[in-house]
């Protein structure tokens, strides 16, 4: 479970120690392009293959569902922050983005940017309250934070949200921008992932992202060295919480309609599971376990009528015997494959943070 | 008043039932248990089909499914909770949460998803200040006001109870006396889980069964035992009752916000007073 790209961090920080393969340190920082290229072919035309073999529209519902899992990655793989109520923002995005559509203009690129602030907003006044705390308090206390949302747009707002049943959203047609059009959501939404992938990416690669990773190994001693860790654990949450608003916008536009299913708290044991599936703290594997988790979910209830105790078993596995994920798993050999076979494995790999 | 009065203790004794077994875990094995939803609901259900099916009296039913349950204690806490000792809270959240994921799934493949509904085994009615009340409520409260004497007496008067309150307080000094502690929490798993069915048990006549009846109380229940101090018995006895008061009050005046005003009270309680963990 440890970061992936250790020996990089390390070989910035420590410019003696060599970078990947003696190159020098920094390589990466010399070259952004050609590698983050490669990585974009490869992970959209994987989502492109995917296509024709599950139909075009389930795969936009498996882009949407692996934009979130990054953003829970952010908080739970990189930060070692578990929540439990992490579909707050999510629904927050759906909501905002409903909401603006239907009753302000019905321009959809405005409304996902609505959708966005409004979780990002939300985040940023729960997440005073929330980031205090650690553990099963934190997952316990957005789990609360959750219900509350759900209980508002149930019963008090429910003239506005429509309650139980939801709403429609439409949205207008802008030139070549048509939300009406299932080739055209799947290739806007499959941009969007790539973008935010490569965002997330960077931001986790920058100085920022090695302290957001210290932060998970050992609070204290980052505190002690004089950062306000307070504050880096607020902006990790908002940032999560917006990228979790967006899915959320990008979902209510995919299905053309909002109920308080989005915000289900059941649903989240669905990201957890896509993360750890995936390998905690890995960008990929979110990705990974963001398509597994859908592909089970989809499938598996078409064959299997109990497919919940399936999970449930998965999870326990995930959590007894394979808690590095399958991204955690592939990845010391595909790095090892690209270095050549000269990268010497780092003697922590794979150790187990308890 | 007084109707809301009742109800508010009729509930904080049913939270009470479950959350004292959550306050254990949790003070003793640093366990979060989600499973804990699991004994409640099968109680539940075996309670059912014993009284609707079987044509068993309430009273034999009820014993013979808090029995029942035990055993099933027994193995969750074998395979699971006791592989979870010292791991970080993450992964036993998630563990137990798996565990109650297939709990559910088995009563929905054994019962199926239909709400059942069970009527008042008593059907009695006592008089109170002038005013009819349920006397199965009041046994309710008695019940839970004896349990609770009952623990304090089994904490505090013998060997079993006084290790697992010195584990509470501090379980490497207990170690270090030589003391076998997996039995003790074992025990004090089983109890809990024992006293979670004989919850769901009371509770099943007042209310609505269904596959997710657990999910829904667990949730309130961990609010509970947050409010009351984890692994603090006395703590969770006022608090189940404060909450139960808090959720029957705002039942009265507001009735949709009943239980989010629980979250409300703890999401206060925890910005006050975060638990180190």
């Amino acid at each position: 479970m440890r970061p992936a790209k250790k020996e990089t961090v390390n070989g910035r920080a420590f410019p003696s120690t060599g970078g990947v393969a003696g190159k020098p340190a920094g390589r990466q920082a010399e070259r952004p392009g050609s590698r983050d290229v490669l990585e974009f072919l490869i992970i959209g035309g994987c989502f492109v293959a995917l296509a024709p073999l599950l139909r075009a529209h389930r795969v936009t519902d498996f882009m949407i569902f692996c934009i979130f899992t990054l953003s829970f990655d952010l908080l739970y793989g990189y930060m070692g922050r578990l929540s439990f109520g992490h579909l707050l923002f999510l629904g927050a995005g759906a909501y905002g983005a409903g909401l603006f559509l239907r009753h302000v203009t019905s321009n959809p690129l405005l409304a996902i940017l609505l959708g966005m602030s409004v979780a990002c907003l939300l985040a940023m006044i729960v997440g005073l309250v929330t980031v205090r705390a650690t553990g099963a308090c934190f997952a316990l206390i957005n789990l609360a934070f959750n219900q509350t949302g759900w209980f508002l747009v149930m019963s008090p707002l429910r003239k506005v949200t429509g309650g139980q049943d939801g709403f429609g959203v439409e949205a207008a047609r802008l030139g070549w921008i048509d939300f009406g059009d299932a080739a055209f959501r799947f290739w806007f939404v499959l941009v969007i992932l790539l973008l935010m992938f490569f965002l997330l990416k960077r931001l986790m690669r920058s100085p920022y992202g090695i302290l957001v990773r210290s932060i998970k190994e050992d609070e204290t001693r980052v505190r002690f060295l004089g950062y306000n860790t307070y504050l880096y654990k607020w902006i990790t949450f908002v940032i999560s919480a917006s990228v979790a608003g967006l899915s959320g916008a990008l979902t209510a536009l995919n299905y053309g309609y909002v109920n308080p299913n989005t915000m289900d708290v059941h649903k989240n044991v669905g990201a957890v599971f896509a993360c750890l599936i995936g390998g905690a703290g890995h960008l990929y594997g979110a990705l990974v376990g963001g398509v597994v988790y859908m592909i089970i979910s989809n499938f598996l209830p078409v064959y299997i009528r109990r497919w919940e105790m399936f999970l449930g078993a998965a999870l326990l596995v995930v959590v007894f015997r394979f808690r590095r994920g399958i991204w955690g798993s592939l990845e010391p050999c595909l790095s090892r494959a690209a270095a050549g076979g000269r990268l010497r494995t780092p003697p922590d790999k794979g150790a187990l943070v308890k | 008043m007084i109707y809301t009065l009742m109800y508010g203790l009729t509930i904080g004794a049913i939270l009470y039932f479950i959350s004292v077994g959550l306050s254990l875990t949790f003070g003793t094995m640093r366990v979060t248990n989600f499973a804990h939803t699991i004994t409640y609901t099968i109680g539940v259900y075996l309670l059912i089909a014993l009284v609707q099916q079987a044509k068993v009296s309430y009273l034999w039913a009820a014993v013979l499914s808090v029995l029942a349950v035990v055993p099933l204690g027994y193995l969750i806490e074998r395979f699971i909770i006791r592989r979870l000792y010292g791991e970080s809270l993450d992964y036993t959240f998630i563990a137990t949460f798996a565990v109650s994921l297939i709990g559910v799934d088995v009563v929905k493949w054994m019962w199926g998803v239909q709400p059942k509904a069970l009527g008042d085994p008593i059907r009695k009615y006592v008089d109170l200040v002038g005013f009819p009340f349920p006397v199965y409520r009041l046994l309710i409260v008695i019940i839970a006001i004896l349990l609770f004497l009952a623990l304090q007496i089994l904490m505090k008067r013998t060997m079993v109870g006084k290790i697992i309150l010195a584990a509470l307080e501090d379980r490497e000094r207990v170690r270090c006396l030589g003391i076998k502690l997996d039995k003790y929490f074992s025990f004090a798993f089983i109890l809990g889980s024992a006293l979670a069915a004989l919850g769901g048990v009371l509770y099943a006549p007042l209310t609505s069964v269904h596959p997710y009846m657990g999910t829904t109380i667990l949730l309130l229940c961990f609010a509970v035992v947050i409010v009351g101090g984890m692994g603090n018995l006395k703590g969770t006895f006022l608090a189940a009752f404060a909450l139960g008061m808090v959720i029957a009050v705002t039942a009265r005046y507001w009735p949709p916000g009943a239980e989010t005003m629980v979250f409300v009270v703890m999401a206060i309680v925890l910005m006050l007073r975060p638990i180190d963990v």
